[in-house]
């Protein structure tokens, strides 16, 4: 008798495996390498690229802008390591071009970009940092990421909406 | 130490978020429009990775104060940041499927070197600047007043 084994084809489960490395990772750079505070602080692309031009311009320019305590002396460079290793798996793979999109017109990429950060730094973090902090047991974090829900089927619904007033 | 510590994790993330074109934004856009679960996936990933993670850390003996925070409920003071913690958290949402992915996926794309993700982080940079110039000093006054 032949036994049917599941099929689990790994290159369909990246994403997944990406978000578990990013849970595990920030528990264990928080737990171990003194990640913290805040707590949860590991992967967050909202505070650490904040915390990072803070330090800049404070060490630059002089000014007093709000770091946070672990990044006072040494500045947080996992944005930088993001682009770089995105650069890296793009070169190794060809995929690596300057081209436009996805967004179409450059001055609403940038508008997005302003409106993100600042709406973002408002409630503190970016949507992997509020996944973190959910499962470090933390409710705000929970109903903010129900509200998070909320705002991507917000906008989904407007892009629905444009598209059937275009037809 | 934290330098180091935070590249290296950087670079881990970013070559993986490149292979694996993770973004908790589209996932769920992605899932709500078209009911696809790939991308969805990734940010149960992250739930899951990061109670596990946490977990085991702390069995382990690792520094984790006051996990897990469940006892503490809804102790957010003053209660006049509660409402501007939502509104970001729309805000961020919303634009963020304009911009078709959140911050780390846009750091991401930058790297492929798509012009859109650049641009976006060049705002980013000027958000942050205006953030500190305008907006936190009206923070502390609705701190000092909450």
């Amino acid at each position: 008798m032949k036994i049917k084994m599941p099929r689990f084809k790994l290159a369909g489960q990246l994403a997944l495996i990406t978000g578990l490395t990013m849970g595990v990772g920030a528990a264990v750079v928080q737990g171990y390498f003194g990640v913290q505070p805040p707590v949860g602080e590991g992967v967050c692309l909202v505070t650490h690229p904040s915390n990072l031009v803070n330090w800049i311009a404070n060490n630059l320019f002089g000014t007093n802008f709000t770091i946070h305590g672990i990044f006072v002396a040494v500045p947080t460079l996992l944005p930088v390591g993001v682009i770089i290793g995105s650069i890296i798996a793009a070169i190794i793979h060809k995929e690596f071009k300057f081209r436009r999109g996805p967004v179409r017109d450059n001055l609403l990429a940038f508008i997005f970009g302003f409106l993100v950060i600042n709406f973002g730094l408002l409630w503190g973090s970016c949507p992997i940092r509020t996944a973190v902090l959910s499962s470090y047991g933390m409710v705000f974090a929970m109903v903010i990421l129900v509200v998070i829900v909320a705002g991507v089927i917000a906008a989904s619904e407007y892009i629905k909406w444009k598209v059937r007033r275009m037809r | 130490m934290i330098g180091i510590i935070t590249l290296i994790s950087g670079l881990i993330l970013g070559y993986m978020g490149q292979r694996s074109r993770f973004c908790t934004i589209s996932g769920i856009r992605d899932f709500y429009l078209v009911r696809d679960v790939y991308r969805l996936k990734g940010l149960i990933g992250v739930i899951i990775g990061g109670i596990i993670g946490f977990s085991i850390v702390n069995v382990a003996g690792g520094d984790l104060p006051g996990f897990p925070l469940l006892a503490e409920g809804l102790k957010i003071e003053p209660w006049v940041l509660i409402p501007l913690s939502v509104m970001g958290a729309f805000g961020m949402a919303y634009f963020s499927v304009m911009a078709e992915g959140c911050p780390f996926r846009q750091h991401v794309i930058a790297g492929e070197g798509r012009m859109s993700g650049i641009l976006y982080l060049t705002g980013l940079v000027a958000g942050v600047i205006f953030f500190d110039i305008v907006i936190v000093p009206y923070l502390q006054l609705a701190t000092l007043l909450g």
